[in-house]
């Protein structure tokens, strides 16, 4: 068991996770905190940079709302060592998409502070935006309510790895009452000094957080089978893969959502599919007519078999979908199969090579 | 044997299988006209886009050839292919591509009856298999 600290949070959630955030920075624990925050303007938790302890006040990490993966925003601040340690409040799939990253060099994690959330889903952010302008207290109610908690989007009520890997300090929530308490459990070395050094007592985690952890496991363990499975009844031919991908616009939204698309341009924008006219003009004549944009099946099977592998099943794909074609769920599946093949697990372990990078020198002369 | 005359490429890597089957052609030995043979300078070159291509536009089958392990002219080029185009496999399978229409063979410089073997074999295998199902429907 990690070393475990209980927060109380006397009736305001948002406020004792922001007041834990800001003594990271009053401390001088951590010289800027990334976490997420509403702006001035909107409800919508946007990942937030923060250097002002007064202003940190505002952040609401525990929002159910993500309107994307923020391993991108958290990149732009890591891409390389600034001197300063910056501390950065995540869901566990952002973290998983993190190390993702770091493994290609894109960001250093060399001098953070991985706070994980144990994360029981966000919402669309229309129903958040919703939800949020007629309950001022969602954060809170939303860990009190199971009944809010089915308002998630579809790739979290299937998500199995809500507990955050590889975070230095993992907020707990799962079994624990939001408007009394909390917990801080320290995972690494870091993590429990960091709450040594805030003077929190460590104790035990209180007993009824495994069986609940256990029980939440299980009911999405069976709702992600199901919906794999039914995903499979309607893709598992390349007839049913164009009904499936029929409404795509080609806008590539999924594209840019996806935290583990990792190229810097992708070639979906260069010249080898900027196709000159003589070119769609001979693909139409082989069966008679090509529909525009062309290359739609290309592009959602060239993406799988570029990042299957490290697919997070984050479902910011889905999200952003303007024809609301569940993308997650066919990625979520087919990076399951890829995922199986190569015995990985992308952010299970930072030290893991990626499939792809490694090779084994006493491959048979069989070939496959 | 079927009516069907499958139609199959094979990107084969420049050092040693485009040479076998260079040597099967000077060596007089006949193999299908069904391939289409692509030339590469190593099967690690191969993307995973290159493949989709094919089975997209309705090639039956892809032929994969490179050099044996330990005499890829790039050292490694083939180990990497490997993985990658295992890989490729798992995804077509997902879409009701029978993964036995993609196939990676190792054929040496001077293997060329082994070539012609291979050819014969393939395309013979894709014969029975029929057509790829996405002849049959618009891909978008």
């Amino acid at each position: 068991m990690h070393p475990f600290v209980i927060i109380k949070t006397d009736g305001h959630l948002s406020n004792a996770v922001a007041g834990f955030l800001k003594k990271l920075l009053t401390e001088q624990i951590a010289d800027a905190v990334l976490a997420a925050a509403p702006t001035p303007y909107s409800l919508l938790p946007m990942p937030t940079l923060f250097t002002a302890p007064d202003l940190i006040e505002k952040a609401d990490p525990l929002a159910p709302a993500a309107p994307f993966n923020s391993a991108r925003q958290a990149i732009s601040v890591l891409k390389h060592d600034t001197g300063k340690r910056i501390a950065l409040v995540l869901r566990p799939c952002e973290i998983r998409a993190l190390i993702e990253l770091a493994k290609l060099k894109q960001c250093s994690l060399d001098n953070t502070l991985l706070i994980g959330i144990e994360c029981l889903g966000r919402m669309e952010n229309s129903v958040y935006l919703e939800s949020a302008s007629q309950n001022p207290g969602l954060t809170q109610a939303f860990y009190e309510d199971p009944d809010l908690q089915k308002h998630i989007c579809s790739s979290c009520a299937i998500c199995t790895r809500f507990q955050p890997v590889h975070a230095d300090i993992s907020l707990c929530l799962v079994g624990m009452p939001a408007n009394e308490c909390i917990g801080l459990s320290a995972e690494t070395e870091a993590g429990l000094s960091v709450l040594k050094q805030l003077g929190f007592e460590t104790s035990e985690a209180p007993a009824r957080r495994e069986d609940q952890i256990h029980r939440l496991l299980d009911e999405r363990k069976a709702s992600k089978a199901a919906l794999l499975s039914e995903n499979k009844d309607k893709t598992d031919s390349i007839e049913k893969f164009q009904r499936y991908f029929a409404d795509c616009l080609n806008c590539h939204n999924c594209r840019v959502a996806c935290p583990v698309c990792y190229c810097r341009e992708c070639v979906f924008l260069t010249d080898v599919f900027a196709h000159d006219p003589e070119v769609l003009l001979r693909r139409a004549s082989k069966k008679g007519m090509v529909k525009l944009p062309a290359d739609t099946t290309m592009f959602h099977m060239t993406r799988m078999a570029h990042i299957a592998h490290a697919c997070v099943a984050c479902g910011h794909c889905s999200s952003v979908c303007p024809s609301h074609i569940p993308v997650a769920d066919v990625f979520i599946r087919v990076a399951e199969e890829i995922q199986k093949l190569y015995d990985y697990e992308p952010g299970r372990d930072l030290s893991e090579a990626i499939p792809l990078l490694v090779f084994d020198e006493n491959t048979g002369n069989e070939g496959i | 044997m079927s009516d069907f005359e499958p139609k199959i490429i094979a990107m084969v890597c420049n050092w040693c299988t485009y040479t076998a089957a260079d040597l099967a052609g000077t060596s007089r030995l006949t193999y299908p006209s069904n391939i289409r043979i692509v030339r590469l300078m190593c099967t690690g070159m191969i993307d995973a886009k290159y493949i989709l291509k094919a089975f997209l536009d309705g090639a039956d089958g892809v032929f994969i050839g490179g050099c044996h392990p330990g005499d890829c002219h790039y050292i490694n080029g083939n180990l990497k292919a490997v993985k990658r185009i295992t890989g490729v496999g798992k995804l077509l399978e997902q879409f009701g591509f029978d993964p036995a229409r993609l196939k990676l063979q190792w054929i040496g410089a001077s293997e060329g009856p082994e070539f012609q073997r291979h050819m014969t074999e393939f395309v013979a295998a894709i014969q029975a298999m029929g057509p790829n199902p996405a002849r049959d429907c618009m891909i978008l």
